[in-house]
C-alpha cells in the first residue's frame, strides 16, 4: 500500500463525536451567554499604566528644581565669575538704582592698582549712545582717557562696552557720576596694594647703590668695571619698573557695560522658552533610555536564556511522554 | 481590534464548538488512542476553551487550530496523569487502549498496524492526514517547525507501511 493510499484510507476513517459528547459540549457552549469576558487584562492595564507613568515622569522632570531658570525674570543676575570674585574682594553690590554703592578706597599715600566694573541698564538704544558719550566725557574731565570702546545696536536693542582709565584720586567721584548714567545691575571693585612691592624695590635699589659706591672706591680693574656695569644696569631696570608701576597705579581701570533692558529679556526668552522644557524632558528621557538599555539588557538576556532552557526541557519531556505507543 | 471584534461576534463560541467538535474529538481519539478518554477530554477541552475564548484572536489562526491547541494541552495533561497513575499501579495501560476499534471503517490489518505508532506519531498523522491540516498549521499546534512536522509525518507513515508489510 502506497503512502497516498494509506493516507486516503486513514482520512476515510474519520471519527464523529458521539451524541452524548455533542450534547455535553452544547451545554457548555450555552453557558457562553452567562460568561462575560474579563474587563481587566494586562494589555489594557499597560495601555493605561504606560502613558500615566510617562506623564508622571514628565511632571517630575518639569517640576524638578534644577530645571527652573536660575535668574528672576526681568532682572539680570551677575555672572558667576563676577560673583565669585566679588566675594573675594573688598566691597560688592549687585542690583539697585542710584549711585554706586561701592566706596573706592582712597589712600593717596599708598600705591594701589584699582579695577572697577559697572553694568548699567539704559532705557533705550539712544540712551546707550548718549550714556557712552557722557561716560567718555566724565573720564576726560578727570584727566582720564578711554582704552577700549565697543558699541553695537540691533533694532531696539543696544549695548556698549567701555574701558576707561581714570585717575585713582578721582575714582570715587567718577564712579558716582558713571553710575548715574543708568540703573546699576552689577558692579565690582578690585583693589590690589602694590606699596609693599615698591618698598622692596626701593630697598633693593639702595642696596645695589651702596654696593656700587663700594666698588667705585676700589681699584678699577677689568672685573670691577664689569661688575659696576652689571649693577648699574640692574639699578636702572629696577628704577624703570618702579616708575612704571607707580605710573600705572595712578590710573584706575573702570569697565562700563551699558545695555538696554530688551536685550536682557530676549536673553531670558532664548534660554527658557517653551522649547527649553521640551529639550529638558527629552534629555531626561534619553538618560532614562540609556539606563534602561544598560541595566535591562543583561536582565533580558538572562530571561531569554531561562526561557530557552525551560522550552528545551519542556520539549524533551513532551517528546519522552509521547514516545510511547 | 475592530475587525477582531466583528469576526468574533460573527462566530460565537457555540458556533465554533458545533463546527469543530468532530475535529477536536477525532484528534483526541487518534492522539490518545482511547475513544472513551477522548470523549472525556473533548468535554474538558471545550470547558477550558470557553474560559479562554476571550483570548482567541482570529488573525492568528482559525478557531479549529485554536481549539486543537487547547485540546493538545488537555491531552498532554491527561498523558502526564496517566503516566503517574501507571507508575503507581505498575500497570501497562497502553495495550488496553487498542482493544476497542480505533476508528470506524479501518481495515483490521491497518487497525493492528496503528498500535506500533507512538502517541507523538499518531498525533501528527491525525493533524496532517485525518484533519487534513497543512504543515504550517499543524506545526503551530505542535510547537515545532513545518519541516520538522513533515519529517515526523513521513516517519510515521513509513513506520505504518512497514508494519502493514510485516502483517501481510
Amino acid at each position: 500500500m502506497s503512502q497516498r493510499d494509506l493516507a486516503a484510507e486513514l482520512r476515510a476513517a474519520r471519527l464523529t463525536a458521539p451524541a452524548e459528547v455533542r450534547e455535553r459540549v452544547r451545554r457548555i457552549a450555552a453557558a457562553d451567554e452567562t460568561v462575560r469576558p474579563r474587563r481587566f487584562t494586562w494589555r489594557r492595564a499597560l495601555v493605561v499604566a504606560l502613558p500615566a507613568a510617562a506623564a508622571i515622569a514628565a511632571a517630575v522632570v518639569l517640576t524638578h528644581p534644577s530645571s527652573q531658570p536660575t535668574a528672576v525674570h526681568g532682572e539680570i543676575a551677575p555672572a558667576p565669575q563676577a560673583a565669585d570674585r566679588a566675594r573675594s574682594t573688598l566691597q560688592k553690590s549687585s542690583g539697585g538704582a542710584g549711585a554706586a554703592r561701592l566706596a573706592p578706597l582712597s589712600a593717596p599715600n599708598r600705591v594701589q592698582q584699582v579695577e572697577a566694573t559697572l553694568s548699567l541698564r539704559v532705557p533705550s538704544a539712544d540712551g546707550v549712545s548718549s550714556a557712552m558719550q557722557r561716560a567718555l566725557r566724565i573720564a576726560r574731565s578727570y584727566g582720564g582717557y578711554p582704552v577700549y570702546v565697543d558699541a553695537g545696536s540691533q533694532q531696539k536693542r543696544a549695548s556698549a562696552d567701555l574701558t576707561l582709565k581714570v585717575p585713582r584720586t578721582h575714582l570715587r567721584e567718577a564712579m558716582t557720576r558713571l553710575s548715574a548714567l543708568g540703573t546699576i545691575t552689577a558692579e565690582h571693585l578690585d583693589v590690589q596694594d602694590l606699596t609693599a612691592g615698591i618698598n622692596e624695590s626701593d630697598r633693593a635699589i639702595a642696596r645695589l647703590q651702596r654696593a656700587l659706591a663700594g666698588l667705585r672706591a676700589q681699584e678699577q680693574t677689568v672685573a670691577v668695571k664689569r661688575r659696576i656695569a652689571q649693577l648699574t644696569a640692574t639699578v636702572a631696570r629696577l628704577q624703570r619698573q618702579r616708575a612704571a608701576t607707580i605710573r600705572n597705579a595712578h590710573f584706575a581701570t573702570v569697565s562700563v557695560h551699558l545695555a538696554t533692558p530688551e536685550q536682557v529679556l530676549t536673553h531670558h526668552k532664548v534660554q527658557h522658552g517653551p522649547l527649553h522644557f521640551l529639550g529638558t524632558a527629552l534629555m531626561w528621557l534619553g538618560i532614562g533610555a540609556v539606563y534602561v538599555i544598560v541595566l535591562g539588557t543583561p536582565v533580558v538576556l538572562v530571561a531569554l536564556l531561562v526561557w530557552l532552557g525551560v522550552r528545551t526541557v519542556r520539549r524533551r519531556r513532551e517528546d519522552a511522554l509521547l514516545s510511547q505507543p | 481590534m475592530r475587525a477582531r471584534r466583528r469576526t468574533k461576534s460573527e462566530m460565537t463560541f457555540a458556533q465554533a464548538a458545533e463546527a469543530h467538535l468532530d475535529d477536536v474529538y477525532g484528534y483526541l481519539a487518534w492522539f490518545t488512542g482511547d475513544r472513551a478518554a477522548a470523549e472525556d477530554l473533548a468535554g474538558e477541552t471545550f470547558e477550558r476553551a470557553l474560559r479562554l475564548w476571550h483570548r482567541f484572536d482570529p488573525r492568528r489562526g482559525s478557531a479549529r487550530t485554536w481549539l486543537c491547541q487547547v485540546a493538545r494541552t488537555v491531552a498532554l495533561d491527561h498523558f502526564r496523569s496517566e503516566r503517574r497513575r501507571t507508575r503507581r499501579e505498575q500497570l501497562a495501560a497502553v495495550p488496553e487502549r487498542f482493544e476497542e476499534r480505533f476508528a470506524e471503517g479501518l481495515a483490521p490489518d491497518l487497525q493492528a498496524a496503528l498500535t506500533v505508532l507512538t502517541a507523538g506519531e499518531r498525533e501528527v498523522v491525525a493533524l496532517r492526514v485525518v484533519l487534513d491540516l497543512d504543515a504550517p498549521t499543524a506545526a503551530s499546534i505542535l510547537g515545532i517547525s513545518p519541516t520538522n512536522c513533515t519529517t515526523r509525518l513521513n516517519r510515521a507513515l513509513k513506520k505504518l507501511q512497514e508494519a502493514l508489510d510485516v502483517a501481510a
